[in-house]
C-alpha cells in the first residue's frame, strides 16, 4: 500500500506545480481560473487520498471543503470577472514568459535545497511530496511579484493558499480543525474584498494594470 | 467572564453598526460607549495577571493572557477606545457622509475585535488567522473616501498583507510538522504552552526554518524593511482615525506574533539566531526610515516613516537580552501612546488644511494654536526628547545595547536616530511657523476631542519621569515571559 | 530465431510502417475535420510517385544539395538501430545510448538545415534559420528528459531504460516519468514539425519550418527526405510509446512475443495517433516567436524531471 499513496501523494503534488506553471505561459484570465480550478481539485484529490490511506476522517471534510471552496465557489466567482477582466490579457509582464519559466525552474530547486532538513526529518509516505508544495509556494510568489494585472496577482494569491494546504495536508496531514475552518473563512473574505478593490481599480483607473499604481511614492 | 468583556463588546458594537441602516448618531455615541469595555477588561487581566494569575478560558484553553497578552491588550483598547470617540461619526461635521460612518463603525470595531483576539488566543494558528483577519477588516477602510490614491494604498496594502501573512502561515506549518512529527497528533499542538514546552526535543534546523517565514510573514505587518512598502500608503491615504489603530497597535501586534515565536525558538536553538535576524532588518527599517524622513514632503507619510523607524528600534530590543526586551516592551507602549496621538492631530490639521502635504500645511501656530502645541509636543516625543516617554525607552534601550556588548551596533543606531531626529524637527519647523494660506479659519473648533490627546500627552510624561510601579512590574512579567 | 535477424526485422518493420503512420494521423485529422480524407496507404503512393520523377536540381546547388538526403536518411536509418521498436535491450545497445541518438538527430537537423541554405533561395535560409533554433532548444529537452529516466533506470541504454520499467511498472507514475513524458511529447511534436510548433500541411511562407528547407527538392531525393521526416517521426511515437508504456514489448527472440510486441506496437501508435490528429485538430499553430517559449516550458519540465527522479531516487 505504502508505495501506491506515496506515489499518488507526489503526483498529485507535481500536478498542482505543473498547474501553477500554467500561469506563466497562458495570457488569459479564463485559462488562469481553468488552472486555479483543476490545482484545487487535484488538492482535494490529495486530501482525500490522505484520508483513506491514513483513516483521518476529519480530512474528508477538509477535502470536501476544498473541492466546495475552491474547486467551486472562487473559480464560479473569478468566471463572472472573465466577463469585464477578460479583455485585459497579460500581455507584458515584468519578466517575459521564457525567463519566468525559468525562473520558476530555479525556484524548486532552491524548494528542493531548502527542504532538505525538513524531508530527511520526517517519515511520513507523504514527505517526498513537500518539496514540491514549498515549491508551489514560490512559483505563486514568483506569480504575484512579476505580472502586471491585478486579477493575476489575485489568482497567484490562491494559488499560493493552495500550495500551504498542500504543504499542511503532506507534512501533517491537516492542521487542527478550528485553525482549518479560520483559514476557509479568512481566504474567502479575504478573496471577495481583493474581487471588491479589483472593481474599485477598475472603477477608478479604468484598467486593472497595477502599473499605473505608481502615484503614491517615497 | 473577563475574556467576554474583553471581546465581546466589539462585535456587538460592529453588528449594530452593521444592522442599523442608514446610519444614525445615537449608533456613533453607543459604539463609543461600549469601547470603554475592552478597556477596562484589559485593566482588570492587567491586575490579576499583576497578582501572579495566567487567565485561561474556553474548551482546551482556547483563550490564555498572560503578561505579554495583558500589555497588548491594554494597548489595544485604549487605542480602539481613542479611535471610536475621535473616528468618524461623532463629530457633526467631519467630512464623511453615513454610508461611510457607518462602514467606520461597523469596520473598526471588528478591526479591534481581531486584534485583541489575537493578542489572547492560546493557539497560534487561531492567532494567525486573527493577525490575517486584522489584514481584510482594516483593507476595508483605507478607501473610505474613494480616491485613486487611497485604492491604490488600499490594494497595495491587501495584496503585501495578505501574502505576507501567507508566508508567516508557511512557518506555522513547519513548525506544526516538526511537533506532528515527534509527538503525533493532538488537538492541542498548536497552542502556544505545548509548543513551548516541547521546544527543546524540536528539530534545529526545521524550526530556523520555521522562523524565517515567520518573521518575514509578520515582519510585513509590523513594517520591518524590506517588506514595509505597503505602510507609509497605507498610513498616509486612511482615515486619521484608522492610521491611529494602524500604526498605534496593529504594528504591534505583528511584533507581538514575532515575540511569541522567538520564545519558542529561543527555547529550542537558543536566541543567538533570532537576535542576528532580528538586528539585520531592524537596522535595515532604522536606515530607510532615517533616510526616507529627510526628504518627505507629507506629514502622514513622515508619521508613516517615524512608525517604520519605531518599529526596527523595538524589533532591535527584542535582539538584546532581558534589558533590551524590558526597553523594547517600555518603547512599544509609548510609541502606540505618542503615535496614535499623532495620527488623531495629523487628521485635525489635515480636514483644516484639507491636504497632508508638509508646504501647504504651514502656520499651524498661528491657525490652531492647541493643536499646534500638542503636534510640536508629539513630534519631540517621536524624536526622542526628554522628558517623554520614548526617550527613557530609547535610552533604555542604548544602555541595554552597550550591556550586551554591541558597541558599533549601538552607535550606528545612534547615528541613524540624530538623522531621524533632524530631519522630524525640520519638517516641524516649516509646519509651525511661515505664512498660512489665506481664507484659512483661524482659532481651534471642537475643543473636546483636544482632551484625548491632552490625555495622551499627560500619560506620556508620567511614562517619562516616573515610570509607575505597576506598570513596570507588568513589564518585568513580560521580560519573565520573554527571556527566561 | 536469430540476433541478427531480428535486429533486420525491426529496423525494416520501423522502415515501412513510418509513412502508414502519417498516413493514419491525415486521416483520422481529415475525418475529425469531417472530410473524407486521402486513404491510409496514400503515402506509399506518393513514394512510389516521387520516386519515379525526375529530380530537378538548382544550377545554383552545390554536392551538398544532392549528398543531403543520404545523409538525412542514413542518420535517421542508424537511430532506428539504436531505439527499442520491438525488442528491448536491442543487440545493438552497446554501439549507442541515449546521448547518440541525440547526436544523431542532430546530425540529420544539421545536414536538412545546410541543405536548406545551400541552393540560395529566401525560403530554404528562412527555414533553415528556423529550424536551427528550434532544434537547438529541443536536443537539451530531448536528452534530460530521456537522461531523467535513465536516472531511474541507472544507465543510458535505452533498452535497459524500457526493461527497468517493466520490471517495476509503479514507476510510471513517478513525477519524474510523467514531467519526462510531458517534455518529450512537446519537443517530438517541434522535432517533427508538428502543429502547433510547424504545421505539416501547408506551405505559408510566413510560418513554415520544415517545408521551407525541402521546398527546392524534387524526385528521389525528395521522397528520401520525406521518408526520413516520417521515419523521425515513427521514432519519436514509438520512443514515447515504448519508453512509457513498455508493456508488450517483447524481451525474448520467439516469434510469438516478437509478433505480439509488433501487435502492441501497433496499437500503441494508433492510440498515440489519436492523441496527435486530436490535438493538431483542437490547437491552432503558434506565432512563431511564442515557439522559444513553449521549448523553453518543456525544458523546465524536463529540469523538474530529473531533479525529481534526482532527489527521490
Amino acid at each position: 500500500m505504502s508505495p501506491l499513496f506515496s506515489q499518488l501523494a507526489v503526483l498529485g503534488s507535481s500536478l498542482t506545480l505543473i498547474f501553477a506553471l500554467m500561469l506563466l505561459w497562458h495570457r488569459s484570465v479564463h485559462a488562469y481560473t481553468t488552472a486555479f480550478m483543476w490545482q484545487s481539485v487535484v488538492l482535494a484529490a490529495i486530501a482525500a487520498v490522505v484520508a483513506y490511506f491514513e483513516r483521518e476522517t476529519e480530512l474528508y471534510f477538509v477535502a470536501a471543503m476544498f473541492l466546495l471552496l475552491k474547486g467551486w465557489l472562487i473559480p464560479r466567482l473569478l468566471r463572472r470577472m472573465e466577463e469585464p477582466f477578460g479583455a485585459e490579457q497579460e500581455l507584458q509582464p515584468y519578466v517575459n514568459t521564457a525567463t519566468s519559466l525559468l525562473v520558476c525552474g530555479l525556484l524548486v530547486l532552491f524548494a528542493y535545497a531548502v527542504c532538505r532538513p525538513v524531508v530527511a526529518l520526517s517519515r511520513l509516505p507523504t514527505r517526498a511530496g513537500m518539496p514540491l508544495a514549498l515549491g508551489l509556494i514560490f512559483v505563486s510568489l514568483f506569480v504575484i511579484a512579476s505580472r502586471k494585472k491585478a486579477l493575476t496577482q489575485v489568482i497567484g494569491f490562491l494559488m499560493l493558499e493552495n500550495g500551504i494546504a498542500l504543504l499542511a495536508v503532506l507534512g501533517t496531514y491537516g492542521i487542527p480543525f478550528v485553525v482549518e475552518i479560520g483559514v476557509f473563512l479568512d481566504l474567502l473574505l479575504g478573496f471577495m474584498v481583493m474581487q471588491l478593490f479589483i472593481y474599485r481599480i477598475r472603477e477608478t483607473f479604468e484598467s486593472i494594470d497595477v502599473e499605473q499604481l505608481g502615484r503614491l511614492r517615497h | 467572564m473577563i475574556f467576554l468583556l474583553l471581546l465581546f463588546p466589539p462585535l456587538l458594537a460592529a453588528a449594530l453598526a452593521a444592522l442599523v441602516k442608514p446610519y444614525r448618531g445615537w449608533v456613533g455615541w453607543i459604539t463609543a460607549a461600549l469601547s470603554f469595555a475592552p478597556l477596562g477588561a484589559a485593566l482588570s487581566i492587567c491586575a490579576r495577571v499583576l497578582e501572579g494569575e495566567v487567565l485561561t478560558s474556553g474548551a482546551g484553553e482556547f483563550l490564555r493572557a498572560d503578561g505579554l497578552s495583558a500589555l497588548l491588550a491594554l494597548c489595544i483598547g485604549f487605542v480602539a477606545a481613542l479611535a471610536a470617540w475621535l473616528g468618524p461619526g461623532l463629530a457633526v461635521d467631519d467630512g464623511y457622509d453615513a454610508a461611510e460612518r457607518r462602514s467606520y463603525r461597523v469596520f473598526s470595531n471588528l478591526f479591534a475585535f481581531t486584534m485583541l483576539l489575537a493578542v489572547t488566543a492560546h493557539n497560534v494558528g487561531v492567532m494567525w488567522v486573527a493577525v490575517e483577519a486584522t489584514t481584510i477588516t482594516s483593507a476595508m477602510l483605507i478607501p473610505l473616501h474613494i480616491t485613486k490614491a487611497s485604492v491604490e494604498a488600499s490594494w497595495k496594502y491587501i495584496l503585501i498583507g495578505s501574502v505576507g501573512i501567507a508566508l508567516a502561515f508557511v512557518g506555522t506549518v513547519l513548525a506544526y510538522f516538526d511537533f506532528v512529527n515527534l509527538a503525533g497528533e493532538q488537538p492541542t499542538a498548536l497552542n502556544w504552552t505545548s509548543l513551548l514546552h516541547s521546544a527543546p526535543v524540536l528539530h534545529d534546523a526545521v524550526l530556523k526554518l520555521a522562523f524565517v517565514f515567520i518573521l518575514i510573514g509578520y515582519g510585513t505587518k509590523a513594517g520591518l524593511a524590506p517588506m514595509h512598502t505597503w505602510l507609509p500608503d497605507a498610513h498616509s491615504e486612511s482615515p486619521s482615525a484608522l492610521s491611529a489603530m494602524m500604526s498605534g497597535v496593529l504594528l504591534a501586534v505583528a511584533i507581538y506574533a514575532i515575540v511569541r515565536w522567538k520564545i519558542v525558538v529561543d527555547a529550542a536553538v537558543g536566541p543567538a539566531f533570532t537576535n542576528r535576524l532580528l538586528i539585520a532588518l531592524s537596522l535595515l527599517s532604522l536606515a530607510i526610515a532615517a533616510f526616507s524622513l529627510i526628504g518627505q514632503r507629507n506629514y502622514k507619510r513622515m508619521l508613516a516613516y517615524s512608525s517604520i523607524e519605531h518599529t526596527g528600534l523595538t524589533c532591535l530590543g527584542l535582539a538584546l537580552g532581558p534589558l533590551g526586551i524590558f526597553a523594547a516592551m517600555l518603547h512599544m507602549v509609548n510609541h502606540t501612546v505618542t503615535k496614535s496621538m499623532m495620527f488623531l492631530l495629523a487628521g485635525r490639521v489635515q480636514q483644516r488644511y484639507r491636504s497632508t502635504e508638509i508646504a501647504e500645511a504651514t502656520g499651524l501656530a498661528g491657525t490652531m494654536p492647541v493643536t499646534a502645541g500638542f503636534f510640536a509636543a508629539g513630534m519631540f516625543a517621536i524624536a526622542g526628547l526628554p522628558p517623554f516617554g520614548l526617550f527613557i525607552s530609547e535610552f533604555a534601550l542604548v544602555r541595554a545595547g552597550f550591556a550586551a556588548g554591541r558597541a558599533w551596533l549601538m552607535a550606528a543606531v545612534l547615528v541613524l536616530v540624530v538623522v531621524a531626529f533632524t530631519a522630524l524637527v525640520t519638517h516641524l519647523n516649516r509646519m509651525l511657523y511661515g505664512t498660512p494660506p489665506q481664507s484659512i479659519f483661524v482659532g481651534e473648533r471642537e475643543r473636546w476631542a483636544l482632551v484625548p490627546p491632552a490625555l495622551c500627552l499627560l500619560i506620556l510624561l508620567i511614562l517619562g519621569l516616573m515610570l509607575p510601579e505597576p506598570f513596570s512590574r507588568l513589564l518585568n512579567k513580560v521580560v519573565e515571559i520573554a527571556a527566561p | 530465431m536469430s540476433r541478427w535477424s531480428v535486429e533486420i526485422f525491426q529496423v525494416v518493420f520501423a522502415v515501412l510502417v513510418a509513412p502508414g503512420l502519417v498516413g493514419l494521423i491525415r486521416w483520422i485529422k481529415a475525418r475529425l475535420q469531417s472530410r473524407l480524407g486521402a486513404p491510409v496507404w496514400q503515402p506509399y503512393f506518393e513514394l512510389r510517385k516521387l520516386f519515379h520523377k525526375e529530380a530537378v536540381v538548382s544550377t545554383n546547388a552545390s554536392w551538398l544539395f544532392r549528398f543531403a538526403p543520404y545523409a538525412v536518411s542514413a542518420s535517421t536509418l542508424a537511430i532506428v538501430f539504436l531505439v527499442p521498436v520491438l525488442v528491448a535491450p536491442r543487440g545493438l545497445d552497446s554501439v549507442g545510448d541515449l546521448f547518440v541518438v541525440v547526436y544523431l538527430l542532430l546530425l540529420g537537423t544539421f545536414w536538412l538545415a545546410l541543405a536548406g541554405l545551400d541552393p540560395g533561395s529566401a525560403f530554404g535560409g528562412m527555414g533553415s534559420s528556423r529550424e536551427v533554433t528550434v532544434a537547438a532548444l529541443a536536443e537539451p529537452t530531448t536528452a534530460t528528459a530521456i537522461f531523467s529516466l535513465a536516472l531511474g533506470a541507472g544507465s543510458t541504454n535505452l533498452g535497459a531504460i524500457v526493461v527497468a520499467t517493466l520490471n517495476d511498472p509503479w514507476t510510471v507514475l513517478t513525477p519524474g516519468h510523467l514531467l519526462a513524458f510531458a517534455a518529450l511529447f512537446i519537443v517530438a511534436v517541434a522535432e517533427t514539425g508538428r502543429l502547433p510548433v510547424d504545421n505539416p500541411s501547408t506551405h505559408l511562407e510566413l510560418t513554415m519550418i520544415h517545408e521551407a528547407m525541402i521546398l527546392e527538392y524534387s524526385g528521389r531525393y525528395l521522397a528520401l527526405l520525406e521518408w526520413a521526416a516520417w521515419l523521425k517521426l515513427f521514432i519519436f511515437v514509438s520512443l514515447l510509446a515504448n519508453l512509457f508504456f513498455p508493456w508488450g514489448i517483447a524481451t525474448t527472440l520467439t516469434l510469438s512475443a516478437l509478433s505480439w510486441a509488433a501487435i502492441a506496437l501497433l496499437v500503441k501508435l494508433l492510440l498515440l495517433a489519436i492523441v496527435i490528429a486530436v490535438m493538431e485538430t483542437r490547437v491552432a499553430k503558434l506565432r512563431l516567436f511564442r515557439v522559444p517559449e513553449l521549448l523553453t516550458a518543456s525544458f523546465l519540465l524536463a529540469l523538474l524531471a530529473i531533479t525529481s527522479s534526482f532527489l527521490l531516487r
